[in-house]
C-alpha cells in the first residue's frame, strides 16, 4: 500500500494500529533511531478559490521521527505533538521501504481500519446533517 | 539622538515578574491546559489565526501565560515559533477537498448540496445564562449522553460527501470569469519583508494572520463608505482540510508516495462583489468579483471581512484608505501594532527631556519679547 492511502489510514485512526503494526517490527528487527522525535513546523501552501492562485495560510506544529531499518530510513510526521505516533509511523514507514515481510500481511488490516474510519466520518457528517436547512417559501 | 542607557531596574523588574505570577495565581486557582482545550474553542481559534501557527495546544498554554490576553498570547505563540524549525512545506491545500462541518450561503437559498448550519452563535438569544455558575460534571454527562442517545437514531451515510463550491456553478453559467490554476510560487513575509506594490499572495497571508478586531473594522469601514465594496457572501464554510507532505529525498514524485499529516480547521469565505468593466464595444457592463477570506480555526467575521478588504485592495486605483494597500497591510498584525504602541511606555527620559528643553527655550524667548 502507497504511503500517501496508509498514512491516511493510521492517522484518522485513533493510533492503535500504528502502535500494533510497529510493535511487530520493533520485536523482530533492528530499529536504528536517526532522529528522536521532534517538533517542527509545515508550512501549508493553499490555493484560493477567487483567482485559482497560490498562497502560505501558516503553518501548523508537526512531530517528525526517522527510523533506520535494513538500510532504509523511514520518516513519521503528524501534527501536533505526537512523539509516540510520529515514532509509530517511522518504523512502518521503515519497514515499507525496507520491503519487510511483515508489511504484505498488513493490508488487510488497513483496509479494514480504512473503512471503519470512513463509516465513523460518514456517521459524524450525517449527524451534522440534522443541522440542514429546509427551505420552504412562505405565501404572504 | 543617541540612547542612552541606564541602569536600576533589575531588582524591581524581578520583583514586577513576581507580582505578575502572583496576580495569576493570588485565587488560588488553576485551569488545565485541557479545560481550556475544550472549553475556549473561540479564543484558542483566534490566538491560532492572530499568531499563524496551528496548534491548539500550543494555543491554550499560551492563553493560561497570558492569563487571558489575546495580543500577549500571540505575542507568545509568534516567539515561540521562531524557536522550532521549518523542515516541510505542504502540498497545495485544494479547498474543495475541505470535510465541512458549516456550509451557508447568503447569496443562494438553494445551494447544491444544502446549507448545513452546523455550530454557530447566529441564532442564539444574547442573554447571559446564569446555569452556568452551577454546571456540574454530572449534568454536562447528563446532557452528552442524551445528545448521543438523539444521534445514535442517525443512520450513517454511505460515503463521506464533499461539497462543491457555490461559485463553480456560477462559474458554469459563466456569470464569474473562470481562471485557470494559478502555480506560481507564492511569497512569504516570514521569510521576506514586505515590498509595496504587493504580490496576491503576500496580502493574503498577511490579512489571514491579521488581527481580529483589526481586520474586522478595516472591513467595517469599507462598507460604510471608506471603500468601495460592498458584497454579499457567497459562501461561507467551516471544515477541516487534509495537509500532504511530499517525501524530503526521494527523487521521484509520486502523489501517491506523499506523507499525509493531519487536518486543520479553517473558514473560508468567497463573497461576491458586483463591478462595472469594459466590454469589447467600450460600454459599461454589470460583472460579478470575488473577494476571498480564510483563517484558522472558526472565525467567521474576520474571514468575511477579509473577502471585502481582499477585494478592496485588488482596486487599489479608488481613492480610500480600504483600498490602500500600505494602509491596510501594515497595520493589522497583531504583534507589529500592539508591540509598537506598547513600546511608547518604555523609558522615553531622553527624547522626552529634549523635547521639553525645546518648549522651555520656545516659552523664554516668548517671555522676553513680551517682556
Amino acid at each position: 500500500m502507497k504511503r500517501r492511502r496508509r498514512t491516511e489510514i493510521l492517522i484518522q485512526e485513533n493510533g492503535q494500529l500504528a502502535k500494533k503494526l510497529s510493535a511487530t517490527i520493533i520485536d523482530a528487527y533492528e530499529c536504528k533511531e536517526i532522529s528522536e522525535p521532534q517538533y517542527g513546523l509545515t508550512m501549508i501552501k493553499m490555493r484560493e478559490s477567487a483567482k485559482k492562485s497560490l498562497f502560505y495560510i501558516g503553518e501548523v506544529l508537526i512531530t517528525e521521527a526517522k527510523v533506520e531499518i535494513n538500510n532504509c530510513i523511514g520518516i513519521g510526521i503528524v501534527v501536533g505533538m505526537e512523539e509516540e505516533l510520529a515514532k509509530q509511523l517511522a518504523i512502518i514507514d521503515a519497514a515499507y521501504k525496507a520491503e519487510l515481510p511483515e508489511t504484505i500481511t498488513w493490508r488487510g488490516q488497513l483496509i479494514e481500519a480504512e473503512k471503519q474510519n470512513t463509516k465513523e466520518r460518514a456517521k459524524k457528517q450525517a449527524e451534522l446533517f440534522k443541522t440542514k436547512v429546509s427551505f420552504e417559501t412562505m405565501e404572504v | 539622538m543617541g540612547y542612552v542607557p541606564v541602569k536600576g531596574g533589575t531588582e524591581a523588574i524581578d520583583a514586577s515578574i513576581k507580582r505578575l505570577k502572583y496576580e495569576r495565581l493570588k485565587g488560588n486557582e488553576t485551569i488545565e491546559i485541557q479545560t481550556i482545550m475544550s472549553t475556549m474553542r473561540g479564543m484558542i481559534d483566534q490566538v491560532m489565526s492572530e499568531s499563524s501557527l496551528y496548534s491548539p495546544f500550543l494555543a491554550a498554554i499560551a492563553i493560561k501565560q497570558a492569563e487571558g490576553s489575546m495580543e500577549e498570547a500571540v505575542f507568545l505563540m509568534r516567539a515561540h515559533r521562531s524557536t522550532l524549525p521549518r523542515p516541510y512545506y505542504s502540498k497545495t491545500v485544494e479547498p474543495e477537498t475541505m470535510l465541512v462541518e458549516r456550509r451557508i450561503s447568503a447569496s443562494f437559498k438553494d445551494i447544491p448540496g444544502g446549507q448545513l448550519l452546523g455550530a454557530t452563535y447566529d441564532y442564539t438569544h444574547r442573554l447571559l445564562d446564569f446555569d452556568l455558575i452551577n454546571e456540574s460534571s454530572e449534568s454536562i454527562q447528563r446532557w452528552l449522553q442524551n445528545y448521543q442517545t438523539e444521534l445514535q437514531k442517525v443512520d450513517a451515510f454511505d460515503e463521506v460527501k464533499y461539497f462543491p463550491k457555490v461559485v463553480d456553478y456560477l462559474r458554469e453559467e459563466g456569470l464569474f470569469e473562470n481562471y485557470e490554476g494559478n502555480n506560481t510560487a507564492p511569497k512569504d513575509i516570514t521569510k521576506q519583508s514586505l515590498q509595496f506594490p504587493s504580490t496576491r499572495s503576500e496580502r493574503l497571508q498577511v490579512m489571514t494572520r491579521g488581527q481580529t478586531g483589526a481586520v474586522t473594522s478595516l472591513g467595517y469601514a469599507s462598507l460604510r463608505g471608506y471603500g468601495q465594496v460592498h458584497p454579499t457572501v457567497g459562501e461561507v464554510r467551516v471544515g477541516a482540510v487534509p495537509i500532504y507532505v511530499g517525501h524530503p529525498n526521494e527523487m521521484e514524485h509520486d502523489i501517491e508516495d506523499d506523507f499525509y499529516i493531519g487536518d486543520i480547521k479553517v473558514t473560508e469565505v468567497e463573497s461576491f462583489v458586483p463591478t462595472q468593466v469594459k466590454n469589447a464595444n467600450n460600454e459599461y457592463e454589470l460583472q460579478f468579483e470575488i473577494g476571498y477570506g480564510i483563517c484558522y480555526g472558526q472565525n467567521e467575521t474576520k474571514a468575511i471581512a477579509m473577502s471585502i478588504l481582499d477585494q478592496c485592495l485588488e482596486h487599489p486605483e479608488a481613492d480610500f484608505p480600504t483600498h490602500d494597500e500600505e494602509f491596510v497591510l501594515l497595520h493589522i498584525d497583531s504583534v507589529e501594532s500592539t508591540g509598537f504602541i506598547s513600546h511608547l511606555k518604555l523609558p522615553h527620559y531622553v527624547t522626552f527631556q529634549s523635547k521639553l528643553d525645546s518648549v522651555r527655550q520656545v516659552k523664554k524667548e516668548v517671555q522676553e519679547v513680551e517682556n
